[in-house]
């Protein structure tokens, strides 16, 4: 086990302008699960394959451990990768498969088939062993491939994306057998996923990419309670952050034909750039205030979850026919008692659950 | 199991040949073939294997019979006496000797040379491999013939005239081959075996013999089989850089019988005999190659 530490570290394609990764600087502790999170073409499996040693760094430098691993082979940095598609080898067994790379390092056949049959325990993969990956199930080949990495006792796991190609269901059950496992071992473990839900059940902490730049890194409930810039408060938590931008007036920002008040300091500094502030609340956030005292919303679309209700709601005075874009503010509720849909509601921020942001450089504003 | 194969006309036939049978479990399966599929494809079967039987036939009567008219269609019991005439007139035990061994040296050195630039070609990042690739396409362009004469200028200055290397080594690597090994790797072997290799601690040659060759199998399978085909039936260079003292099968067979009449029983005999030992292997090896190709085709 090791610490990784990425330290200015840049990958640029040939021919393309922008870096896919630019200046990224992480430190990862020992036995850490760190998620890289963000949408697609953000860099984070770049980053992730820049680690293992599959992708050049232009710039910068990767240390695993003390050891600085930038010009390393993938063989040389004792990590082990896990892929999306799982790259099993087709032709090999599950236990040659997970054995290839013992095999490689010249483990003897014995000691070999003993490590092999300990992960192929813990996976629950015993009678697979001499079955060959077209003849598993999905989750089975994921689970070899989980198999394959943690077989090796590796100083670090790569996983990209590896729960992607499984269904909605299988994804949640695997998602809670990797957070399990990977913490029993307690092996250092970088996690790419473009899915915000895997990313805050999974990792120790969150590291947000966007356009090869890192947003933020910190633990799941700092990046939902804190978010860092307009671009994080919007990726993180489902439904997103609702994100309105209005002028900064006395008292607080205008939005909708109220105000929604903002500390007197904070708002100066917000509206420093160019007048304007963005200003955030998520969707549970929200609750009834008397008529006047609040913002007004229109009841466009009522989603009934069960243990949920989620109100799509239009600011009055905006245009409430336009379909494609029926909602300017998203509000969590009691499914029992939720409003129909048509209704007009007077709404306000719970204390304290107003995120201020300058509109001009997107960046938070305590 | 109801078909749709009703005798009739063409057209309800072919198109029962084309849809798959749909009614019941065992229905999912291809549809039956109609009486006319039977009759084309027997037709086709007797055309391809006419030239074989008529070598039989031929080879099997003297030339007089063989001139006559109509000619014989059976065989006749003197195939063993014009074998006879055929081995004591040119060398073919030796010549079919050297042909396996040229044919397998060929083929192995060119199933093995072929994948590995296929693999560099198809995977590998260097610098220069675009106009590589362009050069050894573009070597397919120049006819053999052109090459003739430097090439056994070479081979003369080597003191390899009528040696068997002078026919192997000129041929141990085919622009073809490379280029159908790259074709076939580029979409069947995907990038993430490979990088999965590496990050397992894999050498490039590690990553190409544990992981690429046994991808490679069907397509190496099909390019052993057309590669000793044409290293057997090569006839132009072999005639140049052998003689009869050491031929190859077809250099063996340009001598029988080249008398004041061509005794066509005895080439006829000959040809038998130089053809033997291909066919013997493709009937033995036709069901690994035909089931390499359909594993290919299969796993895309």
């Amino acid at each position: 086990m090791a610490t990784v530490t990425f330290d200015q570290a840049t990958r640029i394609y040939p021919k393309a302008e922008k870096p896919a990764v630019d200046a990224l600087d992480l430190e990862i502790a020992d036995g850490e699960f760190l998620v890289l999170v963000g949408p697609s073409g953000c860099g984070k499996s770049t980053s992730l394959r820049m680690l293992a040693g599959l992708e050049e760094v232009d710039a910068g430098s990767v240390l695993i451990g003390d050891r600085d691993v930038t010009d390393r082979p993938p063989k040389d940095r004792d990590i082990a990768m896990v892929f999306q598609n799982y790259a099993l080898y087709p032709h090999m067994t599950v236990g040659e498969n997970m054995g290839f790379a013992l095999k490689l390092a010249g483990v003897d056949k014995a000691e070999r088939a003993r490590r092999v049959a300990e992960a192929a325990k813990i996976l629950d993969l015993s009678e697979y062993l001499d079955r060959r990956p077209k003849a598993l199930s999905g989750g089975q080949r994921q689970r070899v491939a989980m198999g394959r990495a943690i077989v090796r006792s590796p100083q670090v796991f790569l996983m990209d994306e590896p729960l992607s190609n499984l269904d909605a269901k299988l994804r949640v059950q695997t998602r809670t057998q990797i957070a399990a496992l990977v913490k029993r071992l307690g092996t250092t473990t970088v996690y790419v996923t473009h899915d915000q839900v895997e990313a805050m059940t999974m990792g120790d902490r969150v590291a947000v990419l966007k356009d090869g730049v890192l947003q933020q890194c910190d633990t799941p409930g700092a990046l939902y309670d804190r978010p860092a810039n307009v671009f994080v408060a919007g990726f993180i938590g489902s439904p997103a952050m609702n994100l309105v931008t209005g002028p900064a007036v006395e008292g607080g920002v205008r939005v909708g034909g109220a105000v929604l008040p903002v500390p007197r300091e904070q708002l100066a500094r917000a509206a420093a750039g160019n007048g304007q502030v963005t200003v955030g609340f998520r969707p549970e956030a929200m609750h009834l205030v008397g008529p006047g005292e609040g913002v007004q919303v229109l009841v466009n679309v009522v989603e009934q979850l069960g243990s949920d209700a989620f109100l799509y709601t239009k600011l009055a005075g905006e245009d409430t026919d336009d379909v494609l874009h029926p909602s300017d503010v998203v509000i969590r509720t009691e499914p029992r008692s939720a409003p129909a849909m048509g209704e007009k509601l007077w709404l306000g921020v719970r204390e304290g659950a107003l995120h201020v942001f300058d509109a001009a450089t997107q960046q938070r504003v305590e | 199991m109801a078909t749709l194969a009703l005798p009739g006309t063409e057209t309800t036939a072919v198109r029962t040949v084309d849809k798959p049978e749909r009614r019941g479990g065992k229905g999912a399966r291809a549809g039956k073939a109609g009486p006319v599929t039977y009759t084309l494809l027997t037709l086709t079967a007797l055309v391809s294997i006419f030239p074989l039987y008529w070598t039989v036939v031929a080879g099997s009567h003297t030339n007089a019979e063989i001139a006559a008219t109509p000619p014989p269609f059976l065989p006749n019991a003197s195939l063993f006496d014009n074998f006879k005439a055929a081995l004591d007139q040119a060398p073919i035990g030796k010549a079919i000797l050297n042909s396996v061994l040229v044919s397998s040296s060929i083929t192995i050195g060119t199933v093995l040379f072929c994948t590995l630039a296929g693999f560099a070609f198809a995977k590998l990042q260097f610098r220069g491999k675009g106009l590589l690739l362009a050069l050894v396409i573009g070597t397919m362009m120049v006819p053999t013939q052109l090459s003739v004469i430097p090439l056994f200028m070479m081979i003369a200055d080597l003191q390899w005239v009528n040696q068997l290397q002078a026919v192997v080594l000129p041929t141990l690597v085919s622009a073809f081959g490379v280029f159908f090994m790259r074709q076939f790797l580029i979409s069947a072997l995907p990038n993430e075996l490979l990088e999965a290799g590496r990050v397992d601690g894999a050498s490039t040659f590690r990553i190409f013999w544990s992981i690429v060759v046994p991808v490679a199998r069907p397509a190496m399978a099909v390019l052993a089989m057309l590669t000793f085909l044409t290293a057997w039936n090569e006839f132009f260079w072999p005639l140049i850089a052998l003689t009869n003292a050491n031929p190859t099968v077809q250099v063996a067979l340009a001598g029988l019988g080249s008398g004041y009449v061509p005794q066509r029983s005895v080439i006829m005999a000959g040809t038998l005999l130089g053809t033997l030992p291909v066919l013997i292997v493709f009937t033995i090896l036709g069901k690994q190659i035909v089931g390499g190709i359909m594993q290919g085709a299969v796993k895309g």
